[in-house]
């Protein structure tokens, strides 16, 4: 799942400063999650805005609030038409891809970020959350025992683990399990420690072609013999 | 500045907004109780310290609570779930703590006449009290006839004084009689015709069960021999009958223990019970017969009486052993060893075996088994048309609470007789059903049930004193603390918000919530303890308590904090949500109550952890200048409570830093180490909030 942090309210405070009519929208799917941009940080927010406002003086601003089931379909935004008629701008609190999609769907309507995205991750416990995945297009976690060496490598490392091991934490934090260490003691348990002997050639993610598009139908956009949508 | 929304759009009724139905389930000792009290309510108003709201409630729903308050078997308590944890939470003296703290003596109840149908009532027993009362409430003109010289039926003649002082029931008869229901006492009424004759358009016969069961054993008329009725019924009006100094009760009900500890009052020496049961397996409850044995009666427990000997007067009796009281079906049918006997020698004999009705013949009434009227069960009609019946003569031998819902229920029943009304049948709503799984009944904080205080047993054998006293406050607040609120926890209210996020279950204390095999998250009813954590952390703002006022409550009480705020005109202004247990009930937070007259504003709420992080915010944003929240910490009934005080809290002072305010102007005040540490903190803050105001103001003069 995507995960996220919202920005410091004085980030937020700035962006917002030409506006007089703002509508916070919250998205109930990845940001409700991760606690980052749900109902209830909604509201949260809105509150803590008009702390701001009361504090710093001058013209109250109208807030309205609310929450989409998810922000990066065109069609739940549809629902949004009517509230955005009243407002100058619009608050994001979904994800960078939520954000872009209410710039897509309301082309006159400036629309601001109010969340971080930061990656693709899970909860440890309540309130914590580790990423997991670069989402890097060419996934190897077969060979790694199924623990990513990109993401829980510090150096992003296909081949280590690096001289920069030390019982079994990372050089870079003492905190930090070293992710190869993990990869060996997981693929010793799966007797499959020959797995650790091979090489994998470096990997040039500057071939990556941006952005990417994935066509999970029959036949590419454009052509005939898919299921067209009406 | 208060918020007002820009757009007209319709309030979507969402958790916290307070417009939510009341959902809880019925919990087992409001099912359990004949006349349906919200027991569930009231315990939890003790709890608060709000006790003439606990008195409304229970008076709303019983109409004589003070009778109960003493004298009720209390089906509830057999019920309470919280047995599973530790002991049964005391609901009976609870009941009399808040009628007796609450001044129930002082409450008048009002009746107007709004019908002409006038109704008689056959038999002032509870029923008949009950049925007159309502049907007074109701506005019909009604009469109680009674056999006897006093009013009251068995509570009067039967239950002894210790245990139910007459003043108590006094009240309640000058209570009736104020309410405008006429009386007439010595008259027995001994045909309905003669009733209807008179002009009475409905008539409700609870005649009680009155009449005691014989032994059918030889010798059983001999003088000295004296059932247990005729021999309360004497002591009660005030007669010393002398019983000698041995004296055997034949029975192990309720009524024997009765008669025995009223025999050893009137100065027997030795007073013994003679039961054919077990002694775990005898009719009287546990409490009855547990109090006769410390006032010093002996059980001889599983003998049956055989011949009773004497000439001219008892002299004892024969005891058989019995083998089994019941067969294999559960039912009454006693087998006994005839060759082991013993024989107890007495110079009187009290038999308390049981009691049936006396009907009249001439009210041509159908009776069944045991000589009982029989009725409808739903309208209490009789075979007879307009004549409608209950109590003890319709069920045998029962109790004064179901006697009194019997009452109740006819003079609804009557209500729509005389006006032609279908009876709707009441819907109570679902129940909340299952017991507590151990995993939730390890997180539940042990406190053991506290027992009114009462009378040492040689002080009581000495006369017809109260045995039981009253609680005092604190002892009353801790007990009703106990209560688990069964049926009022959380649910997933809209479950068209929920993420299945899973905060719920990593922040339950009680490990409540949990997934099903579909891995939809649910939250059994009968697990939850309302201790409405996931409520003010779910993201999604899904989840609600299944009672809402607990959390209407916040919003609803920090504008009347405002309000009064706003009147008084005295800065800064300091606001403190305030756990109001911990308030008005144990007091223990009343350091912040001191405060409060010194211009601090206090928002009580239902337990600190329902505060959420944007009621604080918004405690700021509506003009507060500082905000504390005060928590009953390790003294709360529920755990946790305080680590998440904290936790929003904290979160909460990080927010105003980036907004300019001083986290300084908010703090959580837990309770911890005594009340007096707590008043010195709360000191201090005030101090300090009251030194950034002034610096405030002079900052904001000089700028000018
Ligand atoms: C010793 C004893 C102790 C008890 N202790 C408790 C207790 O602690 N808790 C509890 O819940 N229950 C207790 N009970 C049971 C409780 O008292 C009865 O269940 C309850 O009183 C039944 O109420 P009732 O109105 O149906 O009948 P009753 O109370 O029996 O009243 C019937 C009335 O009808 C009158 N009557 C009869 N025939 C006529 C007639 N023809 N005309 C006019 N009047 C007539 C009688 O004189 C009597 O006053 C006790 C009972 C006894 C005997
Ligand atoms: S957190 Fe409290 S209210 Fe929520 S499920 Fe657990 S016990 Fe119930």
């Amino acid at each position: 799942m995507i995960i996220a942090e919202q920005k410091p309210l004085d980030e937020m405070a700035r962006m917002l400063a030409p506006y007089s009519r703002v509508l916070i929208v919250g998205c109930g799917t990845c940001m409700t999650v991760c606690g980052a941009g749900g109902e209830r940080e909604v509201s949260y927010l809105h509150h803590a805005l008009r702390v701001a406002r009361a504090r710093a003086g001058g013209e109250p601003r109208i807030f309205l609030e609310h929450t989409l089931k998810r922000q990066c379909d065109l069609e739940f935004l549809d629902l949004l038409k009517d509230r955005v008629a009243e407002v100058d701008a619009v608050l994001s609190l979904g994800c960078g891809v939520g954000v872009q999609a209410i710039a897509e769907h309301f082309p006159d309507l400036p629309v601001l970020p109010g969340v971080n995205t930061s990656f693709v991750g899970m909860a440890d416990e309540w309130g914590v959350w580790d990423e997991r995945c670069a989402a890097c297009g060419d996934c190897r976690l077969a060979d790694t025992g199924g623990i990513c060496p990109i993401t829980r490598c510090t150096k992003g490392m296909l081949n280590g683990p690096c001289a920069g091991t030390k019982n079994g934490k990372c050089e870079a934090s003492p905190e930090m399990d070293c992710g190869w260490v993990l990869i060996y003691r997981r693929l010793e348990t799966l007797n499959q420690l020959e797995k650790m002997r091979r090489y994998y050639p470096p990997r040039n993610f500057r071939t990556i072609p941006r952005p990417r598009r994935i066509t999970s139908r029959a036949g590419g956009p454009g052509e005939t013999d898919g299921p067209q949508p009406a | 500045m208060r918020f007002t929304p820009a757009s007209p759009a319709p309030p979507v009724p969402r958790a916290g907004t307070g417009q939510l139905a009341d959902r809880s389930l019925v919990p087992p000792c409001q099912a359990a109780c004949p006349l349906y009290q919200d027991i569930r309510e009231y315990v939890d108003l003790v709890a608060q310290g709000r006790i003439l709201e606990a008195l409304r409630v229970i008076r709303s729903g019983n109409p004589f609570p003070s009778i109960c308050a003493y004298v009720c078997s209390h089906p509830c308590e057999d019920q309470c779930r919280r047995a599973q944890v530790d002991n049964a939470v005391a609901i009976r003296a609870l009941k009399r703590f808040a009628v007796e703290f609450g001044g129930d003596r002082l409450v008048q109840t009002e009746a107007e006449t709004i019908h002409s149908e006038r109704v008689a009532i056959v038999g002032s027993g509870p029923a008949g009290m009950a049925c007159a009362y309502y049907l007074r409430k109701l506005g019909y003109p009604v009469t109680i006839f009674e056999a006897h010289p006093e009013v009251g039926g068995m509570l009067r003649g039967g239950v002894p004084q210790y245990r139910l002082p007459r003043a108590v029931l006094d009240a309640e008869v000058e209570r009736l009689t104020r309410m405008g229901v006429e009386i007439r006492t010595n008259t027995r009424v001994v045909s309905l015709d003669l009733l209807f004759q008179l002009g009475y358009r409905a008539i409700f016969v609870t005649v009680g069960a009155q009449q005691s069961r014989r032994l059918g054993v030889p010798g059983e008329d001999l003088p000295g021999v004296v059932d247990a009725i005729t021999f309360l019924r004497e002591v009660n009006l005030g007669l010393k009958p002398s019983l000698g100094d041995r004296v055997v009760v034949i029975g192990g009900g309720n009524v024997a223990m009765d008669a025995a500890r009223t025999a050893l009052r009137l100065g027997s020496r030795e007073v013994h019970v003679v039961c054919l049961e077990k002694r775990e397996e005898m009719p009287g409850s546990a409490e009855d017969v547990e109090a006769a044995v410390e006032e010093g009666v002996a059980l001889n427990c599983g003998w049956g009486p055989g011949a009773i000997s004497g000439d001219s007067h008892v002299t004892g009796v024969q005891c058989i052993r019995c083998v089994s009281v019941f067969d294999a079906d559960g039912r009454f049918s006693p087998t006994y060893d005839e060759s082991t006997t013993t024989h107890l020698s007495c110079d009187t004999l009290i038999t308390a075996i049981g009691q049936v009705p006396q009907v009249p013949e001439d009210f041509r009434l159908r009776t069944g088994r045991g000589s009982t009227i029989q009725v409808d069960p739903v309208t209490l009609a009789t075979n007879r048309p307009g004549v409608f019946a209950g109590g003890d003569a319709v069920s045998g031998p029962a109790t004064a609470v179901r006697a009194l819902a019997q009452g109740r229920l006819a003079a609804h029943r009557i209500d729509d007789y005389l006006q032609h009304r279908y009876p709707k049948p009441r819907d109570p709503g679902p129940r909340l059903e299952g017991d507590l799984e151990p995993r939730t009944v390890e997180v539940i904080r042990r406190t053991g049930r506290m027992e009114p205080p009462v009378l040492a047993p040689e002080a009581r054998r000495k006369g017809f004193e109260p045995v039981e006293a009253v609680y005092d406050w604190e002892a009353a607040v801790s007990e009703a603390r106990r209560c688990l609120r069964c049926g009022m926890g959380a649910e997933i209210l809209f479950q068209d918000k929920c993420a299945a996020c899973l905060t719920c279950l990593r922040v339950c204390p009680y490990h409540v919530p949990r997934l099903d095999e579909a891995g939809n998250v649910r939250i059994p009813p009968e697990q939850c303890q309302a201790c409405g954590v996931c409520v003010g952390e779910c993201p999604a703002r899904a989840i609600a308590l299944r009672k809402p006022h607990d959390r209407r409550q916040v919003d609803e009480e920090l504008e009347h904090a405002l309000n009064a705020a706003a009147e008084a005109k005295v800065r800064p202004l300091i606001l403190g949500f305030c756990c109001q247990y911990g308030l008005f009930g144990t007091h223990s937070l009343a350091g912040v109550w001191r405060r409060a007259r010194a211009g601090v504003w206090i928002v009580p709420v239902l337990c600190a952890a329902k505060v959420e992080a944007e009621h604080l915010l918004k405690a700021f944003e509506l003009g507060g200048e500082a905000v504390f929240v005060a928590g009953c910490g390790e003294q709360c009934a529920r755990e946790n409570t305080d680590l998440w005080l904290r936790q929003r809290v904290e979160r909460v002072r990080k927010t105003l830093a980036q907004v300019g305010v001083e986290p300084g102007r908010l703090q959580a005040f837990v309770l911890a180490g005594g009340a007096e540490n707590l008043a010195v903190e709360l000191d201090r803050f005030v101090e300090r909030v009251g030194g950034l105001y002034l610096a405030e103001v002079m900052r904001r003069e000089a700028g000018r």
